[in-house]
C-alpha cells in the first residue's frame, strides 16, 4: 500500500511540475543588424608655400572662415531639430498606456534632442488604433500622451512646458484595418511650441 | 494522531489546485432567445367621411389609417391584421355608434382591437375622430376628436397612436420624441437631430471638427457635447431655442460630457486635469465642480441613474473595460459586467432596472443589456456588425444604437428584447453616437 502511494505521488508531482513549467513564456532572442557606419575623412588641406606675413594673414582668414562655418553647421543642425526630423513617434501595445523598452530608448533620444533645443512648450498627442469604443478610446489616448510626458519629465523636462491632447482613433497615421496598421496607429506623437 | 501521510497530502493539494486554477465560477444569468411578450392584434378601418349615414373612405381617410399603421408598427407590439380579411359590412348604421359594431365579425378574424374613425377637411382646418374597441368585451375604450390646421394629418395621426399605446400599454410611448446623433466624414463631424419617425433631420452644429457624443437635457431644451472646433476637446451645452453653445468645460488635458442629472441642474465630466482621467459633477448654475473618483485607472462614460442617486460607468481598473456602479457621491463601487473583457457605453433604462451596454464577444461588438445587480444578462445583437452606443428611449422600451458594416455607421432602433429592428437613418456620411430625447409636450 505504501508503495504504490509513494509512486502516486511522484506522478502527482511530475504531472504538477509539468503543468507549471510548460506555462512559461518563451522567451525570443532578436538579433539586430547593427548600422554600418559611414565617415568621410575631412578634407586635406594643402598648405601655400607664401612668404610668412601673407601666410599668417590667410591663415587669421582662415581662421575666422572656419569658425564661421562652424556656427554654419550648428545652426543647420539645430533647423533640423526644429523640423522634427529627429523626434520620433512611440508606439503602445493593444489596450495599454504604459511605456514599453523600445519606447523608453525613443523618449531618451527625444528628450535629449528637447533639451538641447531648449523647446518653449511642447505638445504630446495620444492616439488609439479604431478597435474599441470611441469615447474610452479618447481616455486611453490620453492616459498615453500623459505616460509619455511623465517619463519626459522624469528626464528632465519641465512639466509646465507640456501639453497633452488626446485624438482617440481619429487622425489614424495608417487607414489600413490589419495589425500592423493598428500598431503603428497606437502612438504617442510629438510637437514642438505647440503647432 | 495519526501523522498525515505527506503523499496523501500532495494529492490533495494537487487535485485542490486544480480546482481553484480555473476562473472565477461565471455569475449566473439567464439566456432568453425568444421574447415573452405577445404581440397586440388590432384591426384598423380605413377613415371615413362623417357626411349623413353613408359610410364611404375617403383618400385621407386611406392614408390616416395607413399612417397609424406605420407608427404602430414601429412600437413593434402590434399586430396589424390585412384589411383584406376584414368581414363587417360597409353599411350598417353611422359609423361612430357603438352598437352598431359587429363584434363577432371582427373577434372572428382574430383582432383584440378595432380602430374606427372618421376625417373631415376643408380649407383651413382638419378634425379628426377616433375610436378605439375592445373586441373582446364589446366596449369602447375611447373616443377622442382632434384639430389641427390643415396639412397636419401625420401629427394626428401620431397622436392616435399615442392614445392607442396609452390606453393598452399605460404608456404613450415614443412619438413625440427625437433622436440626436453625430453626422461624420473622416475628422469632421457635426450634430443633427431626426423625428422618431425619420422625418424632420435637423443639423444642429456648425463645428465641422471631430465631435463626441451627444447628450440631451430632461427637458430637451439643451444638448451637452464634446468638440474639438478649438483645437482640443472641450465640453460644450448647446441651447437648441436659440443655436448658442456654451463653454462649459475646458480644462487642462480631456474634457468630455457624461449625462445630465435628472433635474437638470448637473452634468456628468470626464476630465484628467489633475493628472488621470477621473470623473466630476458640474453644477451648472454654479460651475462648481467635484469630482467623484479616486483611482488610478481610466474612469469614463459616465451616466445617472433615473432617479439620480448612481452613476454607471466605464472603469478599466480591474484590467479592462468593464462596467461599474457607484452612489453618485462614488461611494460604494461595484462592478457588474463579468461577462467579456471589453464592456463600455453604459445607458440606463429610464425605467429603472436595466441597464444597456456595448461588449465585445468573438471579436465583434454587440449591444447588451444587465440588470442593476449584474445578473440577467441579456445579448440584444447578434449580426455581423459593430453595435455600439446604446440609449434608451423614454418608456424603456426600446433602443437607439448604432449599427456599422464595412466603414460606415447606421443609426438603428430595435425593441428591448432585441426584437424588430428598423433603420433610422441611413446616410452617405457615417451616423453615429444616437442619443434618445425625452417627450415633446
Amino acid at each position: 500500500m505504501r508503495k504504490n502511494l509513494t509512486l502516486i505521488g511522484f506522478l502527482v508531482l511530475v504531472a504538477f511540475g509539468m503543468t507549471i513549467f510548460t506555462g512559461c513564456a518563451k522567451k525570443k532572442t532578436v538579433i539586430k543588424d547593427e548600422a554600418i557606419q559611414e565617415q568621410t575623412a575631412p578634407a586635406a588641406q594643402t598648405a601655400q608655400q607664401d612668404n610668412e606675413a601673407a601666410r599668417q594673414v590667410k591663415e587669421q582668414a582662415d581662421r575666422e572662415r572656419a569658425l564661421r562655418e562652424q556656427a554654419e553647421r550648428e545652426q543647420a543642425a539645430k533647423a533640423a531639430a526644429i523640423a522634427e526630423v529627429n523626434i520620433r513617434d512611440i508606439n503602445f501595445d493593444f489596450d495599454q498606456s504604459n511605456i514599453r523598452p523600445d519606447a523608453r530608448e525613443i523618449l531618451k533620444a527625444n528628450a535629449d534632442i528637447l533639451l538641447k533645443k531648449g523647446a518653449a512648450e511642447i505638445a504630446v498627442e495620444g492616439y488609439c488604433d479604431e478597435r474599441g469604443t470611441a469615447e474610452y478610446n479618447m481616455a486611453l489616448g490620453e492616459r498615453r500622451a500623459q505616460e509619455a510626458k511623465k517619463y519626459l519629465v522624469n528626464l528632465g523636462m519641465e512639466a509646465s512646458q507640456i501639453k497633452t491632447i488626446s485624438y482617440g482613433e481619429e487622425r489614424p497615421l495608417d487607414p489600413g484595418n490589419n495589425e500592423d496598421a493598428w500598431a503603428n496607429n497606437r502612438r504617442a506623437h510629438f510637437v514642438i511650441n505647440g503647432r | 494522531m495519526k501523522k498525515i501521510n505527506p503523499i496523501a497530502a500532495l494529492i490533495l493539494f494537487f487535485c485542490a489546485s486544480l480546482m481553484f486554477s480555473s476562473n472565477a465560477v461565471a455569475k449566473v444569468y439567464i439566456d432568453i432567445d425568444s421574447p415573452s411578450f405577445q404581440q397586440f392584434p388590432i384591426a384598423i378601418g380605413d377613415f371615413q367621411s362623417p357626411a349623413g349615414s353613408v359610410n364611404k373612405s375617403t383618400a385621407s381617410g386611406i392614408a390616416m389609417a395607413d399612417d397609424i399603421k406605420r407608427y404602430l408598427t414601429m412600437t413593434g407590439i402590434f399586430n396589424i391584421l390585412n384589411k383584406k380579411s376584414f368581414l363587417e359590412d360597409k353599411n350598417s348604421g353611422s359609423v361612430t355608434a357603438t352598437e352598431n359594431i359587429r363584434f363577432a365579425d371582427w373577434a372572428i378574424i382574430g383582432a383584440d382591437y378595432l380602430l374606427r374613425g372618421n376625417i373631415t377637411q376643408n380649407d383651413k382646418e382638419l378634425v379628426v375622430e377616433s375610436r378605439l374597441y375592445d373586441v373582446t368585451r364589446g366596449e369602447l375604450l375611447f373616443a377622442k376628436k382632434y384639430k389641427s390646421k390643415i396639412n397636419e394629418n401625420k401629427t394626428i395621426a401620431r397622436m392616435i397612436a399615442s392614445d392607442i399605446l396609452l390606453a393598452l400599454t399605460g404608456d404613450e410611448g415614443e412619438f413625440n420624441t427625437r433622436i440626436a446623433f453625430v453626422s461624420k466624414q473622416n475628422s469632421q463631424a457635426d450634430i443633427y437631430t431626426v423625428n422618431y419617425d425619420g422625418s424632420e433631420m435637423k443639423n444642429v452644429t456648425n463645428h465641422k471638427s471631430i465631435v463626441i457624443g451627444p447628450r440631451w437635457s430632461p427637458d430637451g431644451r439643451y444638448l451637452a457635447f464634446t468638440s474639438y472646433r478649438d483645437g482640443r476637446p472641450e465640453g460644450y451645452v448647446r441651447n437648441l431655442k436659440n443655436g448658442t453653445d456654451k463653454k462649459v468645460a475646458s480644462f487642462e488635458g480631456l474634457n468630455l460630457c457624461g449625462s445630465f442629472s435628472p433635474d437638470g441642474n448637473k452634468l456628468l465630466l470626464t476630465l484628467s486635469k489633475e493628472g488621470n482621467e477621473e470623473i466630476y459633477v458640474l453644477e451648472i448654475g454654479t460651475m462648481k465642480l467635484t469630482r467623484v473618483t479616486h483611482n488610478y485607472s481610466i474612469d469614463v462614460s459616465p451616466t445617472w441613474s433615473p432617479d439620480g442617486k448612481k452613476i454607471a460607468f466605464v472603469s478599466n481598473r480591474s484590467g479592462s473595460p468593464q462596467i461599474f456602479i457607484m452612489d453618485a457621491d462614488g461611494n460604494n463601487t461595484k462592478r457588474i459586467t463579468f461577462e467579456g473583457n471589453y464592456n463600455t457605453s453604459p445607458s440606463w433604462s429610464p425605467r429603472g432596472g436595466r441597464i444597456a451596454y456595448e461588449g465585445r464577444v468573438n471579436g465583434k461588438f454587440q449591444i447588451f443589456s444587465i440588470d442593476e445587480e449584474g445578473n440577467n444578462l441579456l445579448q440584444l445583437t447578434f449580426d455581423n456588425a459593430k453595435n455600439e452606443y446604446p440609449s434608451w428611449s423614454p418608456s424603456g422600451r426600446q433602443i437607439v444604437y448604432s449599427s456599422k458594416i464595412s466603414s460606415k455607421n447606421k443609426i438603428c432602433i430595435m425593441n428591448a428584447n432585441g426584437l424588430n429592428v428598423r433603420v433610422l437613418v441611413e446616410k452617405t456620411n457615417s451616423s453615429l453616437m444616437p442619443a434618445w430625447s425625452p417627450r415633446f409636450k
